[in-house]
């Protein structure tokens, strides 16, 4: 499929951001920043027991403290709210999840009843005076433990712990299997973290009595499903509910769910009439913000002698945690374990599990993290085993460009790359050759310097039935005074949209960038559309937004084309006029359209309606909503990618582990504002780089977590940042009409195979093996130690 | 038991009633209104409270309000000077240094807190600035690219 890309300035310009403006002069509106009259304050009680039946709580004490409104129970609330809706599968609909927890806790940390006060400080010393007594039950933390029969149940409405199935296999896989030179095997786990916005989650819910109507201002990502699910708890009308979401201080992933807290605060407001706010505290959001990764992957690659890849069969076990809602996690990896290869033999079964943790959930990178560090790892110890460079056996085994669009074994639909010439520049870049010299010379010197390649594939604007749609919106509307607003139908949180979207605008309409204004995150202006996650803005909310320019630079056309005597066709906008190309003094002004469209409907072609306003929509057009015969779909509209290259030295005394440089191509396609994406790389890659070496969520075997604080959840700072080189080549996505792809999570996906695959190269004079993360430095001594002693009983 | 407390705030004398245990980002925040100093974790280590106390760069949840009485406190707030945008966010825009925000008015008073020593910094010194603010965002380097072309051209 070939297709135009007419593609002109400010699109592709590197636009300085409109929205910065605010955020240097500490302008911006967070919810946290508004405080209407009258506002009451929460704060909740929290289980201090993974698995327990609630006996009793006791609230009266909290209810007679000062400045004390109210104190509610789970028992108080169940029967005046309806549970969360569930979905993804049949054994996941029987789940119920309320705002708090009834008869029993299933996590650390969930929310069991809430206190509303003047402040926050008093609604905190009325947490300290509830008292809850707990009958403890027994606790299953490990994943696979929660699969053995007589396991404790953590949803006895479910029956068992394995809360979601997938199964897929190509015919003949077994016999790939069986024909095969070489087969290699390996048990691989992505290790838990969490996203950590800077700014946590915050909800300020205000019901309006005399209009019986509710705005609710949340920190959310997805502000029209939201809206949706309040009215659905509370059964209270759509159409009365407002949801707003201001400026938002980064979700990763993280703000696009519905929460417990934020379906309670449009409750509690109904029920005091009074505004009611609740920011998270930075334990809170690691004890219930959702988890990301953690999929134990039993996996193996059958290969001929000369490195050619044959098949794959993959065993997931996914550990969703307490009262998972959801499915992409395991399906975003469970169909893409072939990743870049050309592997058409494929078998793969899945299980969610449920435990005594926090609820798993969208994390940057959500699944496809979990499947493309699985598989970079198990390539490179395939190489290994075949003793052959990691280059050569991907480059041996890459899809080819000219294969694309290509459908993977499951189905799924990749629309464009050229991962040989990412990887090529990527090694030239790294200067890979000499660095495999100098490798082995430093070797000599005692210096454990080791070399880690990836490359890794990301699905990006999932599309699926009810859960995260096809499409996306933007209405543009030029008014009377010739002011210009879109109202896109996504939030954003970072991501820059009103700089994009208006540089797509301004580059279809010819009116001037700094004249565009984008309004968003407000259900009440903008469209309808599902939230900002899976890369997917690029990918279908800048094509609507593309459409609707189309269609109002269609329309301005139209009215000058009358007014001018002269066809559509030969018109051209710009400097605030519409003019003939081939002669540039037969003009109109744009504010004469304008008030033409307005004021002078008489001047209008026929059967053109007034106004100037249009609504454009985008909608994938690449997506499968049903399988075929075999199994087979696709799901996600388009496939960018990164090549890596990584060059580490160990200290194998300390453990400590230093990026002596990490090279980078990455294809997103056309950008929109290469800037942006810069910007969007370095954070993600970063963020991939904390994940790899230094963050993880730990829990000890009574479900108590351990690392609730900044001080035992390390983020990366300013002082890990490496030696970065980041460049993109192009490949334009053939699906949409600007040729871009998501470009959000893959510099997150990086760094964990890149890493491990370094470390491992680097430690492989002492017979290292990694198979957990992350690679922090006593884990590493302790990895250089179990191998020391291994070889020494050898 | 409220105090009254006094203090300057971005050149301004202000004045309010606290608690004992009032955290003085919150008394910016709810007392004072000034909401560009923002909260992200409350126990001192993701920095985005960053203000400067007599001069010198604090989380602002790590004191209580009444320990600032009569001092001398800056916030985000007070860098741009009659509606100009300090050398500073003036790079901070340029360089790309921001994406959702949060994280960007404690850095940028990290930052200040640096540059105001009129020392010429190294980029070691800019990184030990600012390595106890934490941003998810940006990766840091375009920061640490806006800190340095700031420092250039830094004048009070």
């Amino acid at each position: 499929m070939i297709m135009e890309f007419p593609i002109t300035p400010p699109i592709g310009d590197r636009v300085k951001r409109k929205e910065t403006l605010r955020f240097v002069t500490g302008t911006g509106h967070y919810v946290d920043d508004l405080l209407p009259p009258g506002t009451l304050h929460a704060a909740f009680v929290r289980s201090s027991c993974a698995h327990a039946r609630i006996k009793g709580v006791a609230v009266e004490a909290a209810r007679a403290m000062p400045g004390v409104h109210a104190v509610f129970t789970g028992e108080d609330i169940a029967h005046q709210v309806k549970p969360l809706r569930v979905g993804g599968s049949s054994l996941l609909r029987q789940i119920k999840l309320y705002p708090l927890a009834v008869d029993k806790v299933r996590y650390y940390g969930e929310p069991l009843a809430v206190v509303v006060a003047d402040n926050r400080y008093l609604a905190e010393d009325a947490v300290e005076a509830v008292s809850v007594d707990y009958s403890p039950l027994p606790v299953v933390i490990d994943p696979e433990a929660a699969m053995e029969p007589g396991a404790p149940i953590v949803h006895e409405d479910v029956g068992s712990n394995i809360v979601y199935k997938y199964h897929f296999a190509t015919d003949g896989i077994d016999k790939v299997f069986q024909d095969a030179d070489v087969v290699v095997r390996e048990r691989i786990r992505s290790h838990r973290i969490a996203a950590c916005p800077i700014e946590p989650r915050a909800y300020l819910a205000h019901y309006n009595k005399e209009e019986d109507s509710l705005t609710m201002w949340s920190a959310t990502a997805n502000p029209h499903s939201l809206r949706g699910r309040i009215g659905d708890i509370l059964d209270f009308p759509e159409g009365k509910i407002r949801v707003i979401a201001p400026d938002v201080g980064g979700s990763f992933g993280v703000k696009i769910q519905t929460y417990q807290e934020e379906l309670l605060l449009p409750y509690l407001s109904r029920e005091l009439g009074r505004p009611i706010k609740w920011c998270e505290t930075r334990v809170e959001h690691m004890r219930n913000g959702r988890h990301g990764r953690d999929q134990i992957h039993t996996i193996e690659m059958a290969l001929k002698k000369d490195g050619t890849m044959l098949g794959i069969k993959d065993k997931i076990i996914a550990d969703m945690g307490s009262t998972y809602t959801v499915d992409h996690s395991i399906m975003a990896a469970a169909l893409y374990m072939t990743g870049v290869y050309q592997i058409q033999n494929y078998a793969v079964d899945a299980f969610g599990i449920s435990t005594n943790k926090t609820t798993h959930g969208s994390l940057r990178g959500i699944g496809k993290a979990d499947a493309s560090y699985v598989l970079e790892r198990l390539v490179d110890i395939a190489a290994r085993e075949l003793k052959l460079d990691p280059i050569d056996i991907r480059m041996k085994n890459f899809i080819p460009p000219e294969a694309f669009p290509y459908r993977n074994a499951t189905g799924a639909l990749y629309d464009s790359g050229q991962y040989q010439l990412a990887l090529k520049r990527t090694a030239a870049m790294a200067g890979y050759e000499q660095r495999r010299k100098e490798q082995a010379e430093l070797r000599k010197r005692g210096i454990y310097r080791g070399i880690g390649v990836a490359l890794v594939m990301e699905p990006t604007s999932s599309s699926r039935i009810h859960a995260t749609g096809g499409y996306a919106s933007c209405r543009l509307r030029i008014d009377p005074s010739g002011a210009v607003t879109v109202f896109s139908s996504m939030g954003e949180q970072g991501q820059g949209h009103e700089t994009t979207i208006a540089q797509i605008v301004a580059s279809q309409t010819g009116i001037p960038f700094d004249k565009i204004t984008v309004i968003h995150g407000d259900t009440l202006p903008t469209p309808y559309g599902f939230g900002t996650g899976s890369s997917r803005s690029s990918v279908v909310l800048m094509p609507s937004a593309w459409v609707a320019g189309k269609l109002m630079r269609d329309k301005i056309l139209g009215i000058a084309a009358r007014q001018l005597g002269v066809a559509p066709e030969k018109l051209e906008i710009g400097d605030g006029k519409v003019f003939v190309r081939e002669n540039h003094q037969q003009s109109i002004a744009v504010m004469e359209i304008v008030r033409t469209a307005y004021g002078a409907i008489h001047l209008l072609p026929e059967n053109m309606e007034p106004g100037l306003e249009v609504t454009g929509y985008f909608v994938n057009p690449n997506i499968d909503y049903a399988p075929d015969a075999k199994g087979r779909m696709n799901t996600f509209s388009s496939y960018p990618y990164a090549a890596v290259i990584a060059v580490v030295d160990v200290d194998v005394e300390t453990g400590m582990i230093k990026i002596v440089k990490y090279a980078t191509v990455h294809d997103c396609g056309n950008m929109i504002n290469p800037q942006i994406v810069d910007t969007q790389q370095q954070g993600s890659i970063m963020q991939g780089i904390g994940a790899a070496l230094y963050e993880e969520l730990r829990y000890d075997e009574d479900g108590q977590l351990l690392t609730s604080t900044f001080m035992d959840y390390r983020l990366p700072s300013v002082e890990e940042v490496p030696e970065l080189a980041l460049e993109h080549i192009v490949t334009p996505n053939p699906f949409t009409p600007l040729g871009a792809k998501g470009a959000g999570e893959t510099g997150m996906l990086g760094p964990p195979p890149a890493l491990c695959n370094a470390v491992e190269d680097a430690l492989s004079p002492l017979g290292v093996k990694i198979r957990e993360t992350p690679l922090t430095p006593d884990r590493i001594l302790n990895l250089i130690e179990q191998a020391q002693a291994t070889s020494h009983h050898a | 038991m409220l105090k009254k407390i006094s203090l300057t705030v971005n050149g301004k004398l202000c004045s309010g009633e606290v608690e004992s245990r009032t955290l003085l980002a919150h008394f910016l925040r709810d007392g004072l209104r000034l909401t560009g100093t923002h909260l992200g974790c409350v126990v001192g280590r993701c920095g985005a409270c960053t203000v400067l106390w007599n001069g010198a760069p604090v989380k602002s949840c790590m004191v209580f309000a009444v320990q600032a009485a009569g001092d001398d406190i800056v916030t985000v707030e007070g860098l741009a000077q009659d509606k100009r945008l300090h050398p500073l966010q003036e790079a901070f825009w340029k360089n790309d240094a921001v994406e959702c925000g949060y994280c960007t008015p404690g850095m940028l008073m990290s930052a200040y807190g640096l540059l105001d020593k009129r020392i010429k910094p190294t980029e070691k010194d800019i990184e030990r600035a600012i390595s106890g603010n934490l941003c998810r965002c940006t990766g840091y380097g375009n920061i640490v690219a806006a800190i340095k072309e700031a420092a250039l051209n830094f004048t009070k």
